[in-house]
């Protein structure tokens, strides 16, 4: 007797609807190549990226400010094996503190030579200060910038 | 009001069991747990279930099916990866409020059926900001892995001896889904996966059913109990980059594990771990997820962490972690946070067999999932806290 | 017999919206958390705990908490979330009180119907192998409920009555949802206005040991099996065991119970539902519905429907009407009252929750 498998697909439709602060900083990205943050009314960091409450406070956030474009680099990783359904590596990956930020904001690091692997993961672990760099078209997504080593 | 586990079922674990359906699976880890507990299915009050995420197995509600005992009152949990740890949890907190005498839990985990589980955990993030991203559970781990090295001089070898101690550990666990005897070279030579994080350092995927009976104090009769002393657990923020220049503790400070296992230790009256907790079971999915919790748990310091890792293979007073082999031998991840809760009550109770550590007087098993977000901490003993 | 005297409601909100562009889903959630803590007006500093209902494909995100439960106050607090209903939620956050493990407790549900498509994630609440073949959805099942309910002599001629009733207090119930929504293809004999109107719903309460307005007077919970040919079609057993248990813990008859606010997706389901808790005889809950108003007086289902935060939603308009806060719909001055919750598939777990003004 066979053991019966049945093919199936886990595939749901969603319109996420990302809200008014996430709109106007993805609204920033496209129209003025910037990145933006909150400020929380109660504990005062600014929070990137921008969102209308602090979580750590539960209290609305107010004033919004522009951070960056410079930053530094504070942990990184560079994926290396292909899995399914995700891009192509090698990539690398890292959170950066834009200047005047609060908090890390994470996104991929373009420009770097991977030929080696190790000798990328040692120039990165030195943690160096990195620009927001715009692609040619901003769309109003997350993945209209990357950053890239100054 | 003192919870006794007095009942642990597993069913093995393996890549896949096209032989069993998820109800059969279930049902298996149920009648072992009421086997070992003497009891039958009419003496359970109330069943309470975990399985996260259902994208895993490509199904909702995937235990449905097997609902166990006829109208009993029935809930289930999904905290991601202490699903586990939370269901064992919600027992306990059933039973103390006297509301059921005793409770079975059940974990189940059915990824056997996912044929891309890095994209579904890529699916776990947030869809607004992060999730175009490749971010998954081994990337996220390697950003962490990173900052342990630059910070506290972790090195490769670290991360592979903390790999080969697991696997060889789990060599003498028949439960677990990976019997290999990898060396920590082996571990070195396997692929990278994501800098630093190798190959071997990640756990398996793995499918199968873990099941335990809580009872109260009244009903453990002869029985040999495991009692739970402490059980604790805490939610940190999601947002990682927030996390990184918060003062009380930054992204590799496991801030709810440390808060979690100060609670359970106060309840289980534990004020030198390194020396009260004989066997520890920790849900570490990866060698540098482990290296986060030694500190959080007391077992030395963040500096400490290097040299804590190269002593466990020459100090026989240290804690014996992982035993079992832990999430590197099995992890179905549903099941995984209470398969440590079921394998550190094996260690109280001295049914072990091959993987029993000598004199463990108490064990702690922890739980970690979500953005290194949540975590739990539960402390097993012989007897009764005080 | 459980001693629950010492668990209250100190705080409730609930807001139905449809599509609100201006938020994502963990601003819908903290607003309605504030709400619920600022009515309980003792602020986060006295909260240690909090209980979560919500569903991964109910959101859309694979771990829906980890995103979304800091939108609800998880942040350094023992959290759990159940993939159960809003009401089941609520058990348990009351066992924790019970336990001694929490002083002051954050219980909240949710569920944006908006964001997602409610057939395709019905539809996967049933088995891969002998269930979904055939294409099967929740609401079906409420229709073979409902035709069975009325093949075994189930008063019909009442539903048309029943159904003006739910919708005129629908309309009036200032929390229900009033523009938007939308309802799905009805199948025989339901009909569009007997269905739920999906919504983006989230429900939040905030409990404690602390005497306040609302008290627990007793709850139960039950199951049923998952194959509905193992299951009493039309007479929902386990809605009849949770009630029975919750009604034997708060030493009262259901004749004693002043409001009703009970879970169903459909018109038939709340009719049934009626019958089941033993407030009407069998055949007879369309003719309850359609004539007493202290029956869903929020509107059931009508008012607006967004898994799993129903059961929650109940609980809140139940604790309203106890403290004569439910506005036009309020009724009397109501003692007690009932509430329930469903969940799994197609109904097959309930909870219910008897409450009393303190």
């Amino acid at each position: 007797m066979d053991l019966v498998t049945i093919e199936g697909k886990w595939a749901f439709n969603y319109t996420y609807f990302a809200g008014e602060s996430a709109s106007r900083f993805f609204h920033e990205l496209r129209e003025n190549q910037r990145i933006m943050g909150t400020r929380c009314t109660k504990c005062k960091r600014l929070l990137v990226p921008a969102r209308a409450y602090c979580d750590t406070c539960m209290a609305p956030t107010d004033e919004w400010k522009e951070v960056g474009p410079e930053g530094t680099l504070e942990t990184f990783t560079i994926i290396t094996t292909a899995f399914p359904g995700l891009p192509a590596p090698p990539i690398v990956m890292a959170y950066v503190t834009l200047d005047g930020a609060d908090t890390a904001l994470i996104n991929l690091v373009h420009g770097l030579d991977l030929s080696d692997i190790e000798a990328a993961a040692q120039k990165l672990n030195t943690l160096p200060r990195v620009r927001v760099k715009f692609v040619d078209e901003p769309k109003g997504r997350i993945t209209d910038f990357s950053f890239e080593l100054i | 009001m003192s919870v006794a586990i007095i009942g642990v079922g597993q069913t093995g674990y393996r890549r896949s069991f096209p032989d069993k359906s998820s109800r059969e699976l279930i049902w298996e880890a149920a009648r072992l747990a009421l086997e070992d507990a003497d009891m039958d299915i009419d003496g359970i009050d109330m069943v309470i279930s975990g399985v996260a995420p259902d994208a895993l197995a490509g199904e909702a509600s995937v235990e449905r099916t097997a609902m166990l005992g006829f109208g009993k009152p029935f809930l289930r949990i999904n905290t991601g990866g202490v699903t586990g740890s939370s269901t064992v949890f919600a027992g306990n907190t059933f039973v103390k409020s006297k509301r059921a005498r005793a409770v079975l839990v059940v974990g189940l985990e059915r990824m056997g059926q996912a044929t891309s589980s890095q994209q579904v955990f890529n699916t776990i993030f947030d869809p607004v900001y992060e999730k175009d991203f490749p971010l998954t559970t081994i990337t996220m781990a390697a950003l962490r892995a990173s900052m342990l090295m630059r910070l506290y001089g972790y090195t490769a070898m670290h991360w592979a001896q903390i790999a080969s101690r697991s696997f060889r550990n789990a060599l003498k666990n028949p439960l677990a889904h990976l019997h290999k005897d990898i060396s920590p070279q082996d571990v070195l030579d396997s692929p990278m996966l994501a800098w630093p994080i190798h190959r071997y350092e990640a756990c398996p995927m793995s499918e199968g059913a873990c099941a335990m009976v809580l009872v109260d104090k009244d009903m453990v009769g002869s029985r040999t109990p495991a009692w739970i002393q402490g059980a604790s657990s805490i939610t940190d923020s999601y947002a990682m980059g927030d996390r990184i220049h918060r003062p009380e503790a930054t992204l590799v400070d496991l801030l709810s594990l440390k808060l979690a296992a100060k609670r359970a230790y106060a309840d289980a009256g534990v004020d030198r771990p390194r020396e009260q907790l004989r066997a520890v079971e920790l849900y570490s999915a990866f060698s540098s997820a482990e290296a986060m919790a030694y500190p959080a748990l007391g077992f030395c310091t963040a500096e400490g962490g290097p040299r804590f890792v190269e002593d466990q293979f020459t100090d026989p007073r240290l804690p014996v972690i992982n035993p079992s082999g832990g999430p590197q031998g099995a992890n179905p991840v549903s099941a995984t946070a209470m398969v440590r809760i079921a394998e550190a009550a094996l260690q109280v109770r001295d049914m072990a067999g091959e993987r029993q550590v000598a004199d463990v007087d108490r064990a702690v098993a922890t739980g970690q999932g979500g953005a290194t977000q949540f975590s739990t901490v539960c402390v097993l003993g012989k007897r009764q806290a005080a | 017999m459980v001693n629950v005297d010492g668990v209250y409601i100190e705080g409730a909100a609930i807001e139905l919206s449809w599509a609100d562009s201006r938020r994502n889903l963990m601003e819908l959630i903290y607003d309605t958390v504030s709400k619920a803590v600022d009515d309980a007006g003792q602020g986060y500093d006295g909260i240690d705990s909090v209980v979560l209902a919500a569903q991964d494909l109910v959101d859309g995100r694979s771990l829906s908490s980890m995103v979304t439960a800091p939108a609800a106050g998880a942040y350094l607090r023992d959290e759990v979330r159940y993939s159960d209903d809003g009401a089941g939620a609520f058990a348990a956050a009351v066992a924790r009180i019970e336990a001694g493990e929490s002083e002051r407790t954050i219980v909240a549900a949710w569920g944006r119907a908006s964001e997602h498509d409610v057939e395709e994630l019905s539809r996967s609440l049933f088995d891969r192998i002998f269930m979904a073949p055939l294409g099967l959805e929740e609401l079906h099942v409420s229709a073979l409920n409902a035709q069975r309910w009325r093949i075994d002599g189930g008063d019909d001629g009442a539903a048309a009555a029943a159904q003006a009733r739910r919708g005129a207090a629908a309309r009036a119930n200032p929390r229900a949802l009033h523009a938007g929504g939308r309802r799905s293809t009805p199948a025989y004999p339901l009909r569009d206005e007997h269905l739920p109107l999906w919504a983006d719903a989230v429900a939040a309460v905030v409990i404690s040991g602390k005497p306040s307005g609302v008290k627990l007077r007793g709850m139960g919970l039950s199951s049923e099996p998952y194959w509905l040919g193992d299951r009493g079609l039309a007479q929902a057993p386990a809605l009849r065991r949770a009630a029975e248990r919750a009604l034997a813990e708060a030493k009262l008859d259901v004749g004693d119970i002043d409001l009703f606010e009970i879970d169903g997706m459909t018109l038939y389901d709340e009719a049934i539902a009626l019958e089941a808790i033993g407030l009407a005889p069998k055949g007879q809950g369309m003719r309850a519905l359609a004539e007493n108003p202290r029956c869903n007086p929020s509107g059931g289902s009508a008012a607006g429907y967004g898994v799993p935060a129903m059961g929650l939603a109940r609980i809140v308009e139940a604790t309203l009407q106890l403290q004569g806060r439910a506005g036009t719909i309020q009724q009397g001055k109501p003692r007690t009252a009932l509430a329930s919750g469903l969940s799994v598939t197609a109904a097959q777990t309930h909870t219910v929750i008897i409450l009393e003004a303190a």
